[in-house]
């Protein structure tokens, strides 16, 4: 390894931007979770454990959506230097995309740790007891999953910006993640049916919840009181959904990666 | 050597080329003189891969540049976009890609200190913080300290003031390996009088001349018979001849965009 893997991890997680999107902003939707839309929730702990595994799995999906606009925009501005050093130092393409992948998943561990700490921490503040996964190397397993899809993913939108060349399309690209995100998190009041497995995002909420509480989830319509007969995914098949779009994601980023030549930072700036 | 046979570059599709059939072998030190906008950087970037090659090709020790990947010692610049993998402080960056190059760390900081910038001020500020001319120190600084075989250095005089310069020409005679210089100056010819050099204008590079021979070449706006290049400025043949008698001066010149002035018939 070289040092970028440790240089890189310490930028993303020292990013101004990425503290406040990933963490500060989502801390405050835990409280909000935990304390506002929490209120009727009953202090049982069958009860608060399902609401908690929903909070948990749809404020990590937001969480980890924000720091992908993040990632992308910091490879973005690195653009030209990748070009260079992956031909003339000893950091080859395939090397390049370990260690930033690699790099790019402390941070997203990292970040993924402070929300579980803290939702944790927050939900016993709040109804008075700890609540623990259900199944921990699951829940391990799930994020760990979703934060490869969700590196993979921003990787491939930068790969798409600095390939066609267009940096003034990059406002609106890099905010997909968050876009795609919230369209999930609308799975609280409606149910997307099948959709559930073709949407990354919603297997990531999917899969973290039945880790944590034990129990799969509703493909949709999670804040409905009528918690009887509704369709409840299958983990498997959402589990399979996210590593088959990761995998589609890496191979297309190691295709793409070839392909740049990068976008000069004043280019981006004039954009 | 770098080696580019009939090279063109266009920055977008349907756009006109920006070098328009580049041919030239780089060897030991060269110079490439030439005004503003006449495709010396666009030459650099091609052969960093930096850019789109339209057609033609670059050789560096005989292998394409398409089919150079993690090959280290091999091409280094001053491009101030390839520094900026991460955005750190300049200190960092200096400990990242002399471990990526392999190069040496002190050699970088002992240029940069050369030329009054400390350890700890780069301790304090990231590449993007420093001014024009300390982030053109330090780019090229590091470009040395890379180790390797090949160096392109994009305007490494520029905003260096007079003392600096002559602390960066000492430098550049020093390294050991294929030194690229551009510019549009021309007051550093006679402190590279060994160096091969290069004109470029509009795309086009004609060469390659000793600078002795450029130090007393002279500007002619007819074709002469004995030129040591002919030149075409705006459709206009300009020849550069040796020795003296009728012509300006090139050295004259304070820089070559003054070159347009004299196809264009203006005084200068």
């Amino acid at each position: 390894m070289t040092k970028y893997l440790w240089m890189n991890a310490k930028h993303l997680l020292t990013n101004p931007y990425l503290i406040f999107w990933s963490i500060l902003f989502i801390e405050f939707w835990v409280f909000m979770w935990a304390y506002v839309f929490g209120a009727y929730i009953p202090p049982i702990e069958e009860a608060v454990r399902l609401y908690m595994a929903s909070a948990y799995g749809n404020l990590l999906m937001l969480s980890l959506s924000g720091a992908a606009v993040t990632i992308a925009s910091t490879l973005l501005y690195g653009s030209k230097s990748i070009r260079y050093v992956t031909k003339y130092t000893r950091l080859s393409p395939a090397r390049f995309l370990i260690e930033n992948f690699a790099s790019a998943l402390i941070v997203l561990l990292t970040i993924s740790s402070v929300m579980f700490l803290s939702v944790i921490g927050v939900f016993h503040s709040k109804f008075g007891f700890t609540i623990l996964p259900a199944n921990a190397v699951g829940l391990v397993f799930s994020i760990f999953l979703g934060a490869v899809f969700i590196y993979a993913l921003a990787f491939f939108l930068n790969s798409i910006v600095v390939v066609l060349r267009s940096p003034k399309s990059s406002s609106f690209i890099f905010f997909l993640p968050l876009i795609f995100a919230f369209t999930a998190y609308a799975a609280l009041w409606v149910d997307f049916g099948n959709l559930a497995y073709v949407s990354p995002f919603n297997c990531i909420v999917s899969t973290c919840y039945y880790y944590l509480s034990g129990k799969a989830p509703p493909t949709g319509n999670l804040t409905s009181m009528a918690q009887n007969n509704r369709p409840l995914v299958d983990v498997n098949i959402a589990l399979a959904s996210l590593l088959a779009w990761s995998i589609i994601l890496m191979v297309l980023d190691t295709l793409l990666l070839r392909k740049m030549r990068g976008i000069s930072i004043e280019e981006i700036r004039t954009a | 050597m770098i080696v580019c046979q009939n090279l063109y570059v266009t920055y977008r599709w349907r756009q006109e080329p920006v070098l328009k059939g580049v041919n030239g072998t780089f060897r030991g030190k060269s110079l490439i003189l030439g005004p503003n906008g006449s495709g010396k950087t666009t030459l650099f970037r091609a052969i960093c891969g930096l850019t789109n090659i339209k057609s033609g090709k670059i050789l560096i020790d005989e292998k394409p540049i398409e089919e150079i990947y993690a090959t280290k010692g091999v091409v280094s610049a001053n491009f101030q976009d390839i520094y900026t993998l991460i955005d750190a402080k300049a200190f960092d960056l200096i400990r990242l890609y002399t471990d990526l190059a392999e190069g040496d760390p002190q050699l970088a900081l002992k240029i940069i200190e050369d030329f009054g910038i400390t350890a700890d001020f780069l301790k304090k500020r990231k590449l993007s913080e420093l001014s024009s001319g300390q982030a053109k120190i330090f780019c090229t600084a590091l470009a040395l300290a890379m180790k390797a075989r090949h160096v392109l250095l994009d305007e490494p005089f520029e905003e260096l003031d007079p003392a600096r310069k002559g602390r960066m020409v000492n430098y550049l005679n020093e390294y050991e390996g294929v030194v690229l210089i551009n510019t549009h100056e021309t007051w550093l010819l006679k402190n590279l009088q060994d160096w091969e050099a290069f004109l470029m204008f509009e795309g086009i590079l004609y060469g390659p001349l000793t600078v002795k021979d450029l130090l007393n070449a002279r500007i002619s706006m007819a074709e002469e018979p004995d030129s040591l290049l002919r030149l075409s400025l705006s459709g206009k043949t300009v020849s550069i001849i040796k020795g003296k008698g009728k012509g300006k001066l090139l050295t004259s010149l304070e820089n070559l965009d003054k070159m347009y002035e004299i196809a264009e018939g203006l005084k200068t």
